[in-house]
């Protein structure tokens, strides 16, 4: 059976809404060893009001942030699967819909970027990035509502040959940058090498990895490993006040370029808001996160 | 009269906050607010509150004293005829750094707020005037919004709702930790020059596990 436009329409929808509400487990989780281990007064209460907001947002049913930001979806179709039906235009449609039904009402993030006039609609809103996986059954779709506040730290420079020390000098440049200003403690995402936009887009998935999973390249494993630690030294903390705890997690994700290697670093707030699951040709919406 | 600490040690301080009051507090003392507050995310706002202040606008509500936080809300029209707002939350207060010293000297502002602090300008004019500097956790919108008693007033309904001017009666809003205080203390300035001062330690300790990673078999 076709994957359809109304299955896409509406699990693009769902996706959204579920992630204004939920912070993932491994994020939670995340946040409840970090305030056990932390041993700065202030940022050991923050992370508790942290806690209680995700909590209280969760069994009552309510938005974490009032930031929902904008729309942002990547979704790997599998082989496997037929599509039937305007499967860009239900994403679109879903979106619409949801800014009229849901509950309680989003606040309006999409902005024209030549009129700074803000909507909840815009040109090639909601952003999909597409992908293909061989073999699979089922359609893979990742929400990330994107807000700016945590998004606008993200930032990529092309260099020319990098050492790893480059490299890692960069990404603390960034970090600094960005100081208290990125609701910490952060899931930094590094992408490293290809083009220019791939690199970013690979700092962008970096970022959907779970806290606790390390890149399988051994030399990137232990960079992340080593970031963290010099993120975690700068002493900015959670919600920028101090602490031990400026970033949650740091995942790296490369893949081979031309030599002039970009690098690319990006924010996700506290929240690390994303939802992810997978829908079938037989109308099975199976949830993964 | 400055309110005594509670026994957890954050202090519960009435709205808009006394001078006395605002140069009591100290970057890092945490605190919880009762009273009236002042709240929106918009630049434009903002841009208008500047144009209020140099005579060009009229202004549609007092400010003289008061507390001005950047919060977003959603607000609505209710049955009633009134307003209501659904939720808030924090914005990032740097991006409002070029107009918040004149606001601050202009309107004498008790207490500014919201997340990520702002720059030693206007660190500088809330010296001069006795006013602090309140972070707002972001994120915060379920516990935030639950201090939310009234919906005093909406003004500048034409912006989109997040950019209006709301004024809210608040019971126990917080915790919120003082990021800047009167005195011209600033957790964030020290907080960046502190892990600038660091860097050339983590970049050593970086270089130290980055050997010990290639040494490694």
């Amino acid at each position: 059976m076709p994957i359809t436009y109304d299955m896409m329409k509406r699990t693009t929808a769902q996706l959204y809404e579920w992630s204004l509400r939920k912070v993932p487990d491994d994020t939670l989780d995340a946040l409840r060893r970090a305030r056990e281990t932390e041993t700065n007064t202030v940022a050991q209460r923050t992370l508790g009001i942290l806690l209680r907001s995700a909590e209280m947002a969760e069994t009552q049913d309510r938005l974490v942030c009032s930031d929902s930001g904008v729309p942002t979806y990547t979704i790997a179709i599998g082989t496997g699967v037929r599509l039937e039906g305007d499967i860009r235009r239900a994403i679109e449609d879903g979106f619409d819909e949801l800014v009229a039904t849901t509950n309680p009402p989003l606040l309006k993030h999409v902005t024209n970027p030549l009129t700074n006039e803000r909507g909840y609609r815009g040109k090639d809103m909601p952003l999909v990035t597409w992908d293909i996986v061989d073999g699979a059954d089922h359609v893979d779709i990742t929400c990330q509502p994107k807000a700016l506040g945590s998004g606008r730290w993200a930032a990529l420079e092309i260099f020319t040959f990098p050492t790893l020390e480059r490299i890692e000098e960069y990404v603390m440049e960034c970090v600094l940058k960005a100081g208290s200003q990125h609701c910490p403690p952060v899931n930094i995402g590094v992408g490293i090498g290809g083009s220019f936009d791939h690199c970013a887009k690979m700092a962008a998935k970096a970022t959907l990895r779970q806290y606790g999973t390390t890149n399988p390249e051994p030399v990137l494993a232990a960079m992340e490993e080593r970031l963290l630690r010099a993120v975690n030294a700068t002493g900015f903390g959670p919600m920028g006040t101090g602490g031990d705890t400026t970033a949650l997690g740091v995942h790296i994700e490369y893949c081979a370029g031309h030599g002039f290697t970009p690098v690319a670093v990006a924010f996700n707030c506290w929240i690390n808001r994303r939802t992810r699951a997978r829908l079938y040709g037989d109308g099975r919406l199976e949830r993964v996160e | 009269m400055s309110a005594p600490a509670t026994e957890d040690g954050i202090r519960r301080l009435r709205m808009p906050l006394s001078r006395e009051d605002a140069r009591s507090l100290r970057a890092g003392d945490m605190v919880l607010l009762d009273g009236e507050i002042v709240i929106t995310a918009g630049l434009p706002t903002c841009q208008r509150l500047v144009e209020c202040a140099e005579g060009r606008r009229e202004l549609p509500r007092p400010l003289d004293g008061t507390g001005l936080f950047h919060l977003g809300s959603y607000s609505r029209e209710a049955p009633d005829g009134g307003f209501e707002v659904l939720y808030m939350n924090p914005t990032t207060s740097t991006r409002f750094n070029a107009l918040m010293p004149g606001l601050i000297r202009h309107f004498r502002l008790s207490a500014v707020g919201g997340k990520g602090g702002l720059d030693a300008a206007c660190a500088e004019a809330m010296r001069e005037v006795g006013c602090v500097y309140l972070s707002f956790v972001g994120g915060g919108a379920p516990l935030l919004s639950d201090a939310i008693r009234e919906v005093v007033s909406v003004h500048w309904n034409d912006l989109v709702s997040h950019y209006r001017l709301v004024t809210l009666r608040v019971e126990g809003l917080g915790p919120l930790t003082v990021g800047i205080d009167a005195q011209g203390n600033s957790l964030y300035a020290d907080l960046s020059q502190a892990a600038a001062d660091r860097m050339p330690a983590i970049m050593a300790e970086l270089a130290r596990a980055r050997a010990a990673a290639e040494g490694a078999p």
